[in-house]
């Protein structure tokens, strides 16, 4: 197969994966009725009744506010957590990292079950505040603690990249500052960060899109007092008509991804603006971590207690809930310790299903997910040509549709497409959507792979006699094994945890432990989820360790 | 075996003009070193040989074996032209054993697993590494690495070998064995190379004969002795040997024979210049030619001895006046003070 053959059909396939769901929710937005409806006819009717209804503009001017008001707490203590963790000898540090790194691997929705478990009305914590103070000094169902907890689940995506930004920057600057006068904390504040701000800039709109994306979140503490926001606002929109109302749902997905695509854009420029400025001054080798000397355990302090808040709460509250039967005031805890609801989970066949699918999805999807993303990566590795750019964009496309609206969308694809229909409600309609969500991400860490692979490697195959498919076939693909794997493991992690992408596309026989949950805590099975969330967390758990033993760097 | 014929190849790397039409010949059983600073176009140039890099104009074929033209848009890609590459860094490929490494080449032409064996066994005894197939080529010497980069380009009996600077990443005393040990090789096996360097010395113990690049053009080629007496440009000359410089005023250019003036003395040399007189003119000299002496003379002048240095199988010393400073080899320190420097008119040229 010459190399041309194989480049059309990967970028061909691909392109017709990520466009296809893209335009049929732009075509449904413009028609008047469902796709399938004979009686459907184009026009901006949806659009008008969409833009005319108060709860939209609600949801929307939530959406901004929570986006805005994350970012506000994410970007300052992420960006303070990475000089404490690259700069300083803050005690344990090497220990720290896989730890501060939790909240990206659980699962939103299991934090989001733990906080109520443990801080909501009744929670295990609110019980003892109460028994203590003899009142509780929190209010977990405000908009004020949504956007706290979003904000406080965010400090490690921003965390990531300033780390990343400070370990390319010499030391000596920070060192003179020290010298001249300057304490600890007005280093990080008058020298390192401001060195990093493109890297801080682009994590904290970052955080603003992820904040477009939040869903777990707000389903879970918004929904008492009816806090909507756009995701959640979608989500309801199914009940609120009582009837399909596709082409509504179209228009808010166009909605969502108006706002959320200028954002990827913007990441992809400011990203490229913060590497250059990282690289210019690329030798950061020599790392004399900076004294803090009494300052070194109260930092110790605040990072254990923004652990604590952020990780140990949710899940010590969500797994303390897994094993007893009821909890609220004045329950003790030895009366009610119980294992009945692991057991039950077993008596549900779709619950047992949506396990082994997870593991499924995580283990063998992963693999098949990472082998399509090295595909694409192989086709336009060390190609020269304006097409490589169109991918490039390509792959950015799904980034700007959040899990849920990708899982929307597909699901009418599989409507649509007559030949389709049968993998419906099969497991490869969730593989597909999960691949296509984090197309982005998956190709990042294999490009990242790639990028590590000398080009005189393949040119010295090309002068032995290689054919490009050959080079590929003998020298690339052997090279990154390695790199592949740990990519396979980081996709495993995120296809475990994943919840939103297949909540649409839940079905028998599509059942996977995150939309499981989701759909549970719509019947207020509180025993089963607490149960199933345990698992789901365990899941990761050997993930990551597995990953932590292998030194699989945890970010791409 | 074929003669390599490269013609007016002219390339741009995004907006830069890398070659700017630069032919060579390369008979068979020749060795042709490319010599030049860094930003030249050797190393371009050899990659385009090897179909690494395309160029926008010219041709390049071996024998009536067209690799690239230009305008007939030919081009075979790297794969098809046959030919050996020994790159800089080695590229030995981490994954393999060195057997495998070497014997890549073979199993892509279809040759016979048998055989294979045999010619890589071969080709390895040839570099004096046949104990060492099994092995990784990070469980290997940097020397080591450079055979095995060698054999790998040897094994399937490529008409040109191409070396990208192979010597450039041994430590200064390796290198020199390797210099020999390489000339050796490729004079018994009769090959015909092409050898990329920089340095000059490299060049001239390696190659037949020397193409100096200068800006994407070919400055001059000849003969290693022809480049290194009879250097035909500035830029030649200064390039070649160690030198001192002369900045001076022409005052008299016939028969061959041309003057300078500096601090009012006439110094005289041979001719490289077809300028009449008036204006400015530069005097070359190989700091070995260059002579001490006590007292006032032709093409002697005044100056003050600076700094004697010892370098073990001799002494340079640095000589000054004024802004000038020249540099001349002797057995011996000189007294500081005063002297006479020599320049003798047959090995001065004047630019």
């Amino acid at each position: 197969m010459p190399i041309v053959v194989y480049r059309l059909l990967v970028i061909g396939v691909t392109t017709l994966a990520v466009l296809a769901p893209l335009s049929l929710v732009i075509y449904q937005s413009f028609l008047t009725a469902p796709f399938f409806d004979p009686s459907a006819q184009a026009g901006f009717l949806a659009y008008s009744f969409v833009f005319a209804d108060p709860d939209f503009w609600q949801a929307f001017w939530t959406t901004i506010t929570i986006a805005g008001g994350m970012a506000a707490i994410a970007v300052p203590l992420g960006a303070l957590l990475a000089f404490l963790m690259v700069r300083t000898d803050v005690p344990g540090r090497e220990y720290l990292e896989p730890l501060i790194l939790i909240p990206i691997f659980v699962s939103a929705v299991v934090i989001a079950f733990g906080y109520v478990v443990a801080i909501g009305p009744v929670g295990i914590f609110s019980t003892l505040a109460k028994d203590i103070l003899g009142f509780v000094p929190w209010n977990l169902y405000s908009l004020l603690a949504l956007i706290v907890i979003a904000g406080l689940t965010h400090v490690p995506h921003v965390y990531l990249y300033s780390a990343a930004a400070l370990r390319g920057l010499s030391t000596d600057l920070e060192e003179a500052a020290r010298v001249s006068g300057a304490n600890p904390f007005r280093v990080a504040v008058n020298v390192s960060l401001p060195m990093i701000l493109p890297a801080i800039l682009f994590a904290g709109v970052l955080v603003f899109f992820l904040g477009f994306e939040l869903f777990g979140l707000p389903l879970v503490l918004g929904d008492p007092q009816d806090v909507l926001v756009l995701s959640t606002y979608l989500y309801k929109l199914t009940n609120k008509l009582g009837v399909p109302s596709y082409q509504l749902m179209a228009v808010v997905v166009v909605a969502i991804i108006a706002i959320t695509a200028p954002l990827v854009f913007m990441q992809r420029l400011l990203l490229r603006q913060a590497q250059r400025y990282v690289s210019v001054r690329g030798k950061g080798l020599k790392t004399q971590p900076l004294r803090l000397h009494g300052w070194r355990w109260f930092a110790f302090g605040a990072i254990m207690l923004w652990l604590f808040v952020t990780v140990v709460v949710p899940l010590f509250g969500i797994t303390l809930r897994s094993f007893v039967v009821t909890w609220g005031e004045g329950v003790k805890l030895l009366d009610v310790l119980t294992l009945d609801h692991y057991r039950e989970l077993t008596e549900y066949p779709n619950v047992i299903r949506g396990i082994l699918n997870t593991l499924g999805i995580g283990v063998i999807g992963g693999a098949v997910a990472v082998a399509w993303y090295t595909a694409i990566a192989l086709a336009v590795h060390r190609w020269n040509s304006g097409w490589t750019r169109l991918v490039d964009y390509l792959v950015m496309v799904p980034r700007a549709m959040p899990g849920l609206v990708a899982g929307r969308a597909l699901l009418w694809v599989f409507l649509f497409v007559p030949f389709l229909s049968p993998l419906k409600s099969t497991m490869v309609s969730i593989w597909l959507a999960y691949t296509i969500v984090w197309l982005a991400y998956g190709m990042r860490l294999v490009s990242g792979t790639l990028l590590q692979v000398a080009p005189e490697l393949e040119e010295a195959a090309r002068t032995a006699g290689a054919n490009d498919l050959r080079v590929k076939r003998d020298v690339t693909v052997p090279l990154i094994r390695y790199g592949m794997l740990a990519s396979w493991l980081l996709i495993f992690l995120i296809f475990v945890r994943e919840y939103s992408t297949g909540i649409y596309l839940l079905g028998p026989g599509t059942e996977v432990i995150g939309s499981l949950l989701v759909s549970l805590w719509g019947t207020g099975a509180i025993d089963l989820v607490s149960a199933l969330s345990v698992v789901n967390v365990l899941m990761i758990g050997v993930g990551l360790a597995v990953a932590v033993r292998l030194g699989v760097r945890l970010h791409g | 075996m074929a003669d390599l014929t490269v013609k007016d190849v002219a390339l741009r790397l995004g907006d830069n003009e890398i070659l700017k039409g630069v032919s060579v010949a390369v008979p068979a059983g020749e060795v042709v070193a490319l010599l030049g600073p860094s930003g030249s176009g050797k190393t371009t140039l050899l990659r385009a040989i090897a179909g690494l890099e395309t160029p926008h104009s010219g041709s390049i074929a071996i024998g009536d074996r067209v690799f690239f033209d230009a305008a007939h848009e030919v081009e075979l890609p790297a794969e098809e032209r046959g030919l050996g590459l020994v790159f800089q860094s080695y590229a030995l490929w981490p994954h393999r054993t060195v057997f495998d490494n070497v014997a890549y080449g073979l199993k892509l032409r279809g040759v016979s697993a048998a055989e294979i064996k045999t010619r890589v066994e071969k080709t390895l005894s040839q570099i004096g590494l046949g104990h060492l197939g099994a092995r990784y080529p990070h469980q290997l010497s940097g020397g080591q690495q450079q055979r095995v980069a060698i054999a790998r380009a040897l094994v399937y009996e490529p008409p040109v070998i191409l070396l990208d600077e192979p010597l450039s990443n041994l430590d200064a005393k390796l290198r020199e064995e390797a210099r020999a040990w390489l000339r050796t090789l490729i004079v018994t096996l009769g090959l015909s190379a092409i050898h990329v360097t920089h340095d000059q010395v490299e060049a001239m113990a390696i190659a037949d004969r020397i193409v100096l690049l200068d800006a994407g053009v070919v400055a001059q080629e000849g003969a290693p002795t022809a480049l290194y007496n009879e250097p035909a440009t500035l830029f030649a000359a200064e390039f070649m040997g160690s030198n001192d410089r002369l900045d001076g005023k022409l005052v008299e250019n016939s028969g061959g024979r041309a003057t300078i003036e500096l601090f009012g003395e006439r110094l005289t040399g041979i001719a490289r210049t077809k300028v009449a007189s008036g204006g400015k003119a530069t005097g070359i000299i190989r700091i070995e030619r260059v002579r001490c002496t006590s007292n006032p003379g032709p093409n002697r002048l005044k100056m003050e001895l600076k700094a004697p240095m010892y370098l073990g199988e001799r002494w340079e010393l640095v000589f000054a006046r004024e802004n000038l400073s020249v540099r001349a080899y002797a057995s011996a320190p000189l007294e500081p003070g005063e002297h006479y420097v020599e320049f003798p008119p047959e090995a001065m040229w004047v630019f």
